[in-house]
């Protein structure tokens, strides 16, 4: 039959771009285990680079800063980002498609351009580089990352819902409080966890505003300058799976990743 | 009785909303964040640097610089033409894989979907390293050849080489088209294709006159996404791209090293800028006429 | 003393940006009346419901609840309540959470108000559904839940905007019966909002048609039935007959009408005309009498009568519809089935009707046009 035919090589083709798209982290899995110093040849399991990550003190520094930096650009845009999703379901004007599209550029728009415009912005306000700086620079898509997310719960709502609540005699902060963010906290939620993972791994944006810190990202890259090492294969498994816990977590929690980039 | 209804009201008010006060922290993120600082990019590219100084006097020097010496041109082009490349085999990789997952698959939808989208998030630098260690001299895929006796010698090729560049790319991109191209498939419903075979269409004409057609907006905006992403990259090139792989971004990127000639670096900053724009806007047009189906 | 209305509206305008969505509103709503606004979609009717709520605030006029002036206070502060168009249950709140929220904004304690919910949910017949999600629920049963939810409080008015107008046509009568049986246990004002003319009437005590943001008629359903005010509200309501004429005389109340030829009296002109003038004459298709029915001697009755060529016939179950062509115009009368003696199409019959029941309206341009759009 015709149609297995297509049915078998579509599963083939699938299965080849699974493998090309996994291939690579289980590499970084593996040779973070590897006992060898040499990052060729494979001589036994070992988890002593992880041991030994925990004794960097540069390292935890570096880490340290990225939490930082990723908790105070994600509040940001929990505050911000949902406000603005109230107020774009909420109120018409003139020139909101447009505004829409200008929220989606720090997304979709290459980092550079978004780091470089807050560098050129920055160095003309005399602002010295600093973690505050990588803040601002990871507040221009973590909002629109969370505002998206609220924005597309929000529009599966029906706009009486406030109103019933306000025509059952709640005033408007609890119309709010009892009505609408108990339906909009997972949009929150989900919005607020994908912006984190986001901001954890972010180099581009952040390399231009760094100034002489260290995030996790810029510390690994500062490492690969000096070729690869099982260090840094040990920090690259640890990235790689905080990255897949967040995800799967968000995933459990809300459905999937695919509100923000699925809508365009 | 008077049957004649008469429109006598009082006009039209202008007042101002109180809901806007709402908008102003989004406003304000946007004017600070983004709005200014592309204002002030672009007033920078028309200023120069002399000796150490920054001279603002509006020129169009640091243009003139682009189109004139001979570095920046054949470097922006090669970048062009690597994006197109990203973007094209990453449609290529995504397209008869979502096609797979949205229309012939009935167990496991959900996961096998999950599989594809989880890498999205998976951290940028972890994938660079990756394929370092894959494409390495004396890499995985190297290492492999030699020990099945293919080749006698590492292929050189392998890294530090737009070809390296090119693989990254396609590796970051895949499932941005793939959210793409598999959102527009499932918006196809279902009905459309039972009349299309009804009507004597075997599954190849099915395909090429009905699901194709109607998965095109997908395909344009999945694209876009792959093309923007390649083109503003500067981190892969410098990890994988050696010399002949260095792209657009890096030129960016040097003006703020120790050239530190940041009014040129704004103008070719705005360049791309410009063609991220034009592409996206173009994108979107072609988009909506295509999505009629909406 | 006249009693003090349970809602007045005095001149109510509303303005959405440059679009005018209601034109100085007029209304005085009866204590303990069901009360309906009705019109076509966009006639402004559903934006009247929310000003008397508080969901929207006028651009000109006062509202005023009870004698007192409340078009400045705020929907929670207003006491009545809306029963919305797609319900608006919240969906994370159980049937007992939704109907326990506005007694929760009273801070009327859980335990104090669980008697009021049992009461609310026994009135509405859906007791035994407290812990159930809205999501769980059918449509009719969510209606029933809104309603329990808006009398809980047992407000001054209960609004109802287009309430079933989400349900299939069965469920749609039933729900009319438990709507009407409700307001007649409750004596609660009801401010009724559809776009139905025949739930209209036979639900409401009054009527108020609207259209285009204005009011072409308040009355009783048989006073707008019996004496539309304009062509609009005599097309919406009911079925009628249309036909284009000419005044040719005028004897005090009696006008004389010339119809392609035909004469047709009228004594019940809606204006004042002049001879000469172009007129609209309308006529019930029930009032018209074919010689099936009547005799030739209550043919002499009427003051209205025909031979006319029967163009088409349709049959309708319980009765035909017979059409009859009159020059170029043409009169649809009903005749019962058990009646109808087999004519055909292209047989003559004896037509007529008194001139009492034909009605005569101004024709103006803009007047002509609805005409065209209800056929």
């Amino acid at each position: 039959m015709k149609r297995t035919g297509t049915f078998s090589f579509l599963r083939t083709y699938s299965v080849l771009v699974y493998f090309f798209l996994y291939f690579p982290l289980l590499v970084v899995f593996l040779y973070s285990l590897n006992a060898s110093r040499s990052t060729v040849r494979f001589e036994g399991l070992t988890l002593a680079w992880y041991s030994r990550l925990f004794h960097n003190p540069a390292l935890l520094e570096a880490l340290f800063n990225s939490l930082k930096v990723s908790a105070v650009a994600v509040s940001f845009a929990v505050v911000v980002g949902t406000t603005g999703a109230l107020f774009l379901n909420r109120v018409e004007f003139k020139g909101k498609a447009l505004f829409r599209s200008l929220s989606m550029l720090p997304i979709i728009l290459p980092g550079i351009i978004v780091g470089l415009s807050l560098l050129v912005f920055f160095i003309n306000l005399r602002l010295q580089l600093s973690l505050w700086t990588v803040m601002l620079g990871h507040m221009t898509f973590t909002t629109p990352v969370v505002m998206f997310q609220v924005l597309a719960r929000l529009q599966r709502l029906s706009r009486n819902l406030e109103n019933a609540a306000m025509d059952l005699g709640a005033k408007p902060h609890q119309a709010f409080l009892y009505v609408t963010l108990p339906m909009i906290k997972r949009a929150i939620v989900g919005g607020a966890l994908l912006a984190f993972t986001m901001s954890f791994d972010e180099i581009i944006i952040t390399f231009f505003l760094i100034g002489t810190t260290n995030t996790l990202p810029v510390y690994l890259y500062g490492m690969l300058r000096f070729g690869l090492s099982p260090e840094v294969y040990a920090i690259s498994t640890i990235v790689l799976g905080f990255s897949l816990l967040l995800i799967l977590f968000m995933a459990r929690y809300t459905g999937t990743g695919e509100e923000i980039y699925g809508k365009r | 009785m008077n049957s004649s209804i008469e429109n006598t009201c009082p006009g039209p008010k202008k007042s101002w909303n109180r809901a806007l006060l709402q908008g102003l922290p989004i406003f304000m993120w946007m004017l600070l964040l983004i709005l200014v600082p592309l204002a002030i990019m672009f007033v920078t590219s028309f200023f120069v640097k002399e000796g150490v100084q920054v001279v603002h006097r509006l020129t169009l020097r640091n243009y003139l610089e682009f189109f004139t010496n001979p570095i920046y041109l054949p470097i922006f082009f090669r970048t062009i033409f690597l994006a197109l490349s990203v973007s094209l085999t990453a449609l290529l990789l995504a397209y008869p894989l979502a096609f797979f997952i949205s229309r012939k698959v009935t167990r496991f939808r959900s996961q096998l979907y999950m599989m594809v989208i989880v890498p999205l998030w998976i951290s940028y630098l972890v994938r660079i390293v990756a394929w370092r260690t894959i494409l390495g001299r004396v890499g995985v895929l190297n290492s492999l050849l030699l020990a099945l006796g293919l080749i006698r010698e590492p292929l050189p090729f392998l890294i530090y080489s737009p070809f390296a560049v090119y693989l990254t790319l396609i590796h970051i991109a895949l499932p941005f088209v793939f959210i793409s191209v598999f959102s527009s498939l499932e918006k196809i419903p279902s009905n459309l294709l039972d009349a299309t075979s009804d009507l004597g269409a075997n599954s190849f004409q099915t395909f090429r006159h009905v699901i194709l057609p109607l998965s095109m907006p997908g395909v344009v905006s999945g694209f876009t996404l792959a093309f923007v992403i390649a083109l503003g990259d500067y981190i892969i090139p410098q990890q994988l791209g050696g010399l002949n792989g260095l792209m657009f971004g890096n030129l960016i990127v040097s003006q703020f090293g120790y050239a530190f000639n940041w009014p040129l670096g704004a103008a070719l900053g705005f360049i791309m800028f410009a063609v991220a724009v034009a592409i996206l806007f173009f994108s979107q047009k072609l988009g909506s006429s295509e999505g009629f189906l909406e | 003393m006249e009693e003090t209305p349970a809602i007045k509206l005095s001149g109510i305008t509303k303005w959405y940006g440059s679009v005018q969505a209601v034109c100085s509103v007029n209304l005085d709503i009866r204590q303990g009346e069901f009360f309906s606004l009705l019109g076509p979609s966009g006639c402004g009717k559903t934006t009247t419901l929310r000003v008397i709520a508080g969901l929207e605030s006028p651009t000109a006029g006062r509202v005023y609840l009870e004698g007192e002036d409340v078009t400045d206070v705020p929907p929670y502060r207003r006491n009545v309540n809306t029963v919305f168009q797609d319900y608006a249950l919240f969906p994370h709140m159980t049937v007992e959470e939704n109907i326990y929220f506005p007694l929760r904004m009273r801070k009327i304690s859980r335990v104090e108000a669980r008697p009021m919910i049992q009461e609310a949910l026994a009135l509405v017949n859906m007791s035994g559904f407290e812990k159930r999600y809205p999501h769980q629920l059918s449509g009719g049963q969510r209606q029933r839940i809104a309603l329990a939810r808006a009398l809980v409080n047992r407000p001054k008015a209960l609004l109802l905007d287009e309430p079933l107008g989400a349900l299939d046509f069965k469920l749609r009568v039933a729900m009319q019966k438990v709507l009407k049986d409700i307001q007649r246990n409750v004596r609660i004002t009801f401010v009724y909002v559809t776009h139905d003319q025949t739930e209209a009437i036979t639900m409401s005590d009054r009527i108020c048609v609207m259209k285009d943001g204005l009011i072409h008629q308040v009355g009783t359903s048989e006073e707008i039935y019996n004496s539309p005010s304009s062509i609009f509200v005599a097309g919406f309501i009911g079925d009628m007959n249309f036909m284009e004429g000419v005044v040719t005389e005028r004897h005090g109340d009696e006008v004389v009408v010339d119809v392609n030829g035909f004469i047709i009296r009228s004594g019940r002109p809606m204006g004042n005309f002049v001879v000469g003038e172009k007129v609209m004459v309308c006529v019930r298709p029930e009032k018209i009498c074919a010689q099936d029915v009547c005799n030739l001697e209550d043919m002499q009755r009427f003051d209205n009568r025909f031979q006319a060529v029967i163009t088409r016939i349709v049959f309708r179950g319980n009765d035909y519809e017979i059409t009859v062509g009159l020059g170029e115009a043409s009169m649809r009368l009903i005749e019962s089935a058990s009646d109808f003696k087999g004519e055909n199409e292209g047989d003559s019959l004896y037509v007529g009707f008194l001139k009492e029941d034909v009605l005569l309206y101004p024709l103006q341009a803009e007047e002509e046009k609805t005409h065209e759009q209800l056929d």
